[in-house]
C-alpha cells in the first residue's frame, strides 16, 4: 500500500497525447485549466494565475450541495516557471480575497504545515508529452519541512517493513 | 486501498507530529522498542519532560508500552502513521480522475482544430 517515495507526496506519470506547448497552456490559460481541473461535480468559475516566480495565483472550485452550492477557494505562488517545461506552485486553503487562515483557526497545532505543493514536469516525446505531476504534502521550503520530512522519511521505510509482515 | 480516514484521529497524530523532539523519539523508536530512560538519553531535557512527550504520543496511539515490566518499554505503533500516509494517497484518485478530463479535453480541442484546418 506504500507508493515510492515519500509518505506525504502522490507522484502520477502520463503520456499525454499532445505538444508539450499545448499541455503548457492546460496548466497556465484560466480558461482551460477551468476546463479539466475540477473534480467531478464541481466546476471552476474562478482562475487567476500569475504566472511567473513570484506571481499568485487564486483558485475557485465550486461543489453543487443539497444545501445549495458550497464554494472552496484555493490560493498560492509560483515557485519555478520554465515554460513548456517545468512548473511548480503552492497550495493552501484561503478565502476569496486569498487571505490564508493560521493553522490554530483551522483546528491544527501551530507550526502544523498548511501549504502543499504541486510541481508539473513536461517532456515532449515526440508531439507527445511525458507529464509527471507530484503533489507534495510539505513543501522543501517551509518551516521545519527538513525534520518532517526526515522523519517522514524513516517512519515510511519502517510502515513498508510492517505491510510486508 | 479503502482505508477510511477518521478526521480527529487523524489530527491528534498531526498534532503528535509536530514537534521535533516527539519525531526524534518515534524515529528512534522505528528502529526497536526502548525504554523512557534510553529514549532521554540524546536529549538535553528531564526525564518527566521526556515521559510527557511520550504520554502525548501514547495518547495519539503512536506509542504503546509494555504493561509487565517495571521499565515498561516503549515501542511504536504504525497504525495512525499508516492513516498519514492514506492522506497523502487519498489525492491520487482526484488527480487521476483530472488527468483523465483533461484527455478528454484535449481530444475535443484538437479535433476542432482539425477541423477548422480541413475547412
Amino acid at each position: 500500500m506504500i507508493d515510492k517515495g515519500s509518505a506525504d507526496a502522490v507522484e502520477i506519470e502520463r503520456i499525454v497525447d499532445a505538444p508539450a506547448a499545448l499541455v503548457w497552456q492546460m496548466w497556465t490559460d484560466p480558461e482551460h485549466f477551468k476546463a479539466w481541473y475540477g473534480p467531478d461535480g464541481a466546476t471552476i468559475p474562478v482562475a487567476k494565475m500569475d504566472v511567473r516566480v513570484g506571481g499568485t495565483r487564486l483558485v475557485c472550485m465550486e461543489v453543487q450541495t443539497p444545501n445549495g452550492p458550497m464554494r472552496m477557494w484555493f490560493t498560492g505562488e509560483y515557485r519555478e516557471v520554465v515554460e513548456n517545461e517545468r512548473l511548480i506552485y503552492t497550495e493552501s486553503i484561503s478565502d476569496e480575497n486569498g487571505h490564508v487562515p493560521a493553522p490554530s483557526d483551522m483546528g491544527m497545532p501551530e507550526g502544523h504545515p498548511t501549504t502543499t505543493e504541486v510541481r508539473v514536469e513536461l517532456r515532449d516525446i515526440g508531439g507527445r508529452t511525458k507529464m509527471v505531476m507530484t503533489h507534495v504534502g510539505i513543501p522543501h521550503d517551509s518551516p521545519g519541512a527538513a525534520g518532517w520530512a526526515m522523519a517522514l522519511g524513516k517512519l515510511t521505510a519502517y510502515i513498508a517493513a510492517y505491510s510486508d509482515r | 486501498m479503502t482505508a477510511t480516514i477518521d478526521e480527529d484521529r487523524l489530527s491528534e497524530t498531526f498534532a503528535a507530529l509536530a514537534n521535533s523532539t516527539r519525531r526524534a523519539i518515534l524515529a528512534r523508536l522505528a528502529e526497536g522498542g526502548a525504554t523512557v530512560n534510553e529514549l532521554a538519553e540524546p536529549f538535553e531535557m528531564t526525564l518527566p519532560a521526556i515521559s510527557k512527550h511520550i504520554k502525548v504520543l501514547e495518547r495519539a496511539g503512536l506509542v504503546v508500552r509494555g504493561q509487565r515490566a517495571q521499565y515498561r518499554p516503549c515501542a511504536l505503533d504504525p497504525a495512525p502513521l499508516e492513516e498519514v500516509s492514506a492522506w497523502a494517497e487519498r489525492y491520487r484518485p482526484v488527480w487521476e480522475a483530472r488527468f483523465d478530463r483533461m484527455d478528454d479535453y484535449l481530444k475535443q480541442l484538437q479535433a476542432t482544430k482539425a477541423g477548422k484546418g480541413n475547412d
